[in-house]
C-alpha cells in the first residue's frame, strides 16, 4: 500500500469514528460519555479535514514543482 | 521531513526521507506536558502543606488532581518523549522511513494527545476506575489500546523494512516497552462496563487477585514504561552526545534480557503484609533483589560509555544532565530493591519514603534523560544551534537542587513517620497519635514544595530556551551549525 492510499484509508476511517462519537453523545447516561462522544466527533472531523487539506496541499506542491521544471 | 543521503553501502547512495515532522510534534508536546505536570505537582505539594489550597471545589481537591499530575508526568510528558524518540531512533538506526505513511503517524500523535486531554478531564470530573496509574475508565482504555496497536504496527513495520542488517539495542528496549505495556494495559483493564453508554465499569477480578493484577501492572509500568523505554533513550542519546560507542554492546544485550525477565515478577513487593499469600510476597521480594544486577549493569554501561570523554562533562551541560540521570537510575534502582525487603518495607510502606523513592526515579532518571534527549533533538530536528548553553546550565543546577530538596525531605519525613507509627510506650500503647505524625512531617512537606518549585523553574527555563532555539533565525542557524548538527545513524 503506498503512502497516499494509506493516508486516504486513515481519513475515511474518521467517518465511522465521528459517527460513533455522535452515537455515544446522543445516548450518554453520564456527563463523561457525553463529553467523550462530542469530543470524539470533533476530533474525527478535525483530523479528517486535516487529511483532506494535506492531500490538496501536496497536489498543489506537485503542480508547482512541475511548472517550475518546465 | 529530512532527506539524508547515505553512502555506507556499495552502489549508488540511497536517499531516505525520514518522517521527522511527527517527531517534532512529540517533542513540543513533551515540553508542554512537562511544565503542566510539574506545575500541577507543585500545586498538590502546596495543598498537602496548606490544605486551604483545596479551595473547597470538588475538581481542585487532592484526590482528583493527583492522577492529573501522575498521568501528565508519566503518560503525557514521558509518553510523548518515548513515542517521539522511538520513532526517531527506529528510523535512523534502521535507515528506513517510518512505516505506514505520514497520516497514520499523525493519527498516533493526535490520538495520544486526545487520550491525555480526555483522561485529565475525566479525572477532574470525578471519573476514575480507582487503579493507580490506570485511572481512565473503559472507553478511554479502548481508545488508548487502538492508538497503542497502531504505534506498535508502525514501529515493528519500520523494523521489518530496515536496510540495516542489525537491530540496534535501543530498539530492543523500545520494542519491549511497546509490547509489554500493551499486555499490561489489557490485563489490568479487563472490566465490564455497566452500559455501553455509561462510563462506570467493574473489574473482572476481585479481592486480593484484583490487587495483585493492579500491582503486576503498576510495578511493570515502572519497569517497562519508565525504565525499559528510557533505557532505549539512554542507549541512543548518551553515545551520540558523548561521541563514543556504547561501552559494552554485549553487556547491553545481557542488561536487556535479564531486565525484562526479572522485572515482570517483582510486582508482589507492593503488597507485603496484606492478604496476598506469603509465597507470592517472597517471590516478588526475591526477584526485586535480583534486579540489582541488571540495573547496575546498565548503569555501569551508560556511565562507562563516557570513557575517554569525561572531560566533556565540564563543557557540555547536556551530557552532564544525561550522566546525572544515569547516576539517579543507579541510585533509585538500588533503593527500590532495598525497600522491597520485607523488614525494610515494614518501616517504609505507606510513608513518604515511597514518595521520595518514586521522585528520585521520576525526576532524577526519567525527567533528566528526557531533558538530555530534548536538548539533543531540538537542534537536530530544527537544524539550529541551541539558543543558550548557559540556560541549560542554570536548568541543570536549579533542578538538581530542587531534586535534592525534594527527595531528602521525603526520606527524612518517611523514616520519621515509620518510626513514629511503630513507637510504643512501656505500657504497650502507641506513643504518638496519627495527627502528631502529620504535624511532625509538616515542615518537610513545605521543603518538598520548595524543591518541586525549583524543579518547575528549571523546566520553564528549558521551555524558554527551546522556544528561542526554534524561533531563532534560520539563516544564522544554518551558517553556524551546518550539517554537523544532524546525527550520524
Amino acid at each position: 500500500m503506498d503512502n497516499e492510499t494509506a493516508n486516504s484509508v486513515v481519513g475515511i476511517l474518521m467517518i465511522p469514528l465521528g459517527l460513533l462519537g455522535l452515537l455515544l453523545a446522543s445516548r450518554a447516561l453520564d456527563s463523561e460519555i457525553y463529553l467523550f462522544g462530542l469530543s470524539l466527533t470533533a476530533f474525527a472531523a478535525l483530523f479528517g479535514f486535516g487529511v483532506i487539506k494535506r492531500r490538496y496541499d501536496r497536489a498543489e506542491a506537485r503542480r508547482a514543482h512541475r511548472s517550475d521544471a518546465q | 521531513m529530512s532527506d539524508t543521503t547515505l553512502s555506507a553501502h556499495a552502489g549508488p547512495p540511497a536517499v531516505v526521507h525520514y518522517n521527522e515532522a511527527v517527531v517534532r510534534k512529540f517533542m513540543i508536546a513533551a515540553m508542554f506536558w512537562a511544565v503542566v505536570a510539574f506545575a500541577v505537582g507543585c500545586y498538590l505539594a502546596a495543598e498537602l502543606s496548606w490544605p486551604a489550597f483545596n479551595l473547597g471545589f470538588s475538581f481542585t481537591n487532592f484526590g482528583r488532581l493527583r492522577p492529573v499530575h501522575t498521568s501528565a508526568a508519566i503518560f503525557a510528558f514521558g509518553g510523548s518523549m518515548l513515542f517521539g524518540t522511538a520513532i526517531y531512533v527506529v528510523q535512523r538506526t534502521c535507515r528506513a522511513r517510518l512505516f505506514g505513511g505520514e497520516v497514520l503517524a499523525d493519527f498516533v500523535f493526535w490520538g495520544y494527545q486526545f487520550f491525555i486531554v480526555m483522561a485529565a478531564l475525566s479525572y477532574v470530573m470525578g471519573y476514575s476506575q480507582g487503579r493507580e496509574y490506570a485511572e481512565p475508565e473503559w472507553h478511554l482504555d479502548l481508545w488508548l489500546t487502538m492508538i497503542w496497536v497502531i504505534f506498535a504496527i508502525i514501529f515493528v513495520g519500520t523494523l521489518l523494512k530496515r536496510t540495516e542488517p542489525h537491530i540496534y539495542v535501543a530498539n530492543w528496549f523500545y520494542l519491549s516497552f511497546i509490547i509489554t505495556v500493551a499486555v499490561l494495559h489489557l490485563g489490568n483493564n479487563m472490566a465490564v462496563p455497566v452500559s455501553f453508554f455509561g462510563a462506570k465499569s467493574y473489574s473482572l477480578f476481585s479481592g486480593v487477585q484484583d490487587a495483585m493484577v493492579q500491582w503486576w501492572y503498576g510495578h511493570n509500568a515502572v519497569g517497562f514504561f519508565l525504565t525499559a523505554g528510557f533505557l532505549g533513550m539512554m542507549y541512543y542519546f548518551i553515545p551520540k552526545a558523548a561521541g563514543r560507542p556504547v561501552y559494552s554492546y554485549r553487556l547491553s544485550i545481557v542488561h536487556f534480557w535479564s531486565l525484562i525477565f526479572l522485572y515482570i515478577w517483582a510486582g508482589p513487593h507492593h503488597l507485603h503484609y496484606t492478604a496476598l499469600p506469603e509465597w507470592a510476597s517472597t517471590l516478588g521480594m526475591t526477584f526485586s533483589i535480583m534486579l540489582w544486577m541488571p540495573s547496575w549493569g546498565g548503569m555501569i554501561n551508560g556511565l562507562m560509555t563516557l570513557s575517554g570523554a569525561w572531560d566533556k562533562l565540564r563543557t557540555d551541560p547536556v551530557l552532564r544532565i544525561m550522566v546525572v540521570s544515569v547516576a539517579f537510575y543507579g541510585m533509585s534502582t538500588f533503593e527500590g530493591p532495598l525497600m522491597s525487603i520485607k523488614q525494610v518495607n515494614s518501616l517504609s510502606h505507606y510513608t513518604d519514603w515511597t514518595i521520595g523513592h518514586v521522585h528520585s526515579g521520576a525526576l532524577g532518571w526519567v525527567a533528566y534523560i528526557s531533558f538530555g534527549a530534548l536538548y539533543c533533538m531540538i537542534p537536530w530536528l530544527w537544524q539550529r544551534k541551541l539558543y543558550s548553553l548557559k540556560l541549560v546550565d542554570w536548568h541543570f543546577w536549579i533542578s538538581t537542587i530542587g531534586i535534592v530538596f525534594y527527595i531528602s525531605a521525603m526520606w527524612v519525613a518517611g523514616i520519621m513517620q515509620g518510626l513514629m507509627w511503630r513507637a510504643y510506650t512501656p505500657l504497650g500503647f502507641l506513643e504518638y497519635s496519627f495527627v502528631e505524625t502529620v504535624q511532625a512531617t509538616h515542615p518537610y512537606y513545605i521543603i518538598r514544595a520548595i524543591g518541586g518549585g525549583l524543579f518547575l523553574i528549571g523546566a520553564v527555563i528549558m521551555a524558554i530556551n527551546i522556544y528561542l532555539t526554534i524561533r531563532q533565525g534560520e539563516s544564522e542557524a544554518h551558517a553556524q551549525a551546518g550539517l554537523s548538527l544532524a546525527p550520524a545513524e
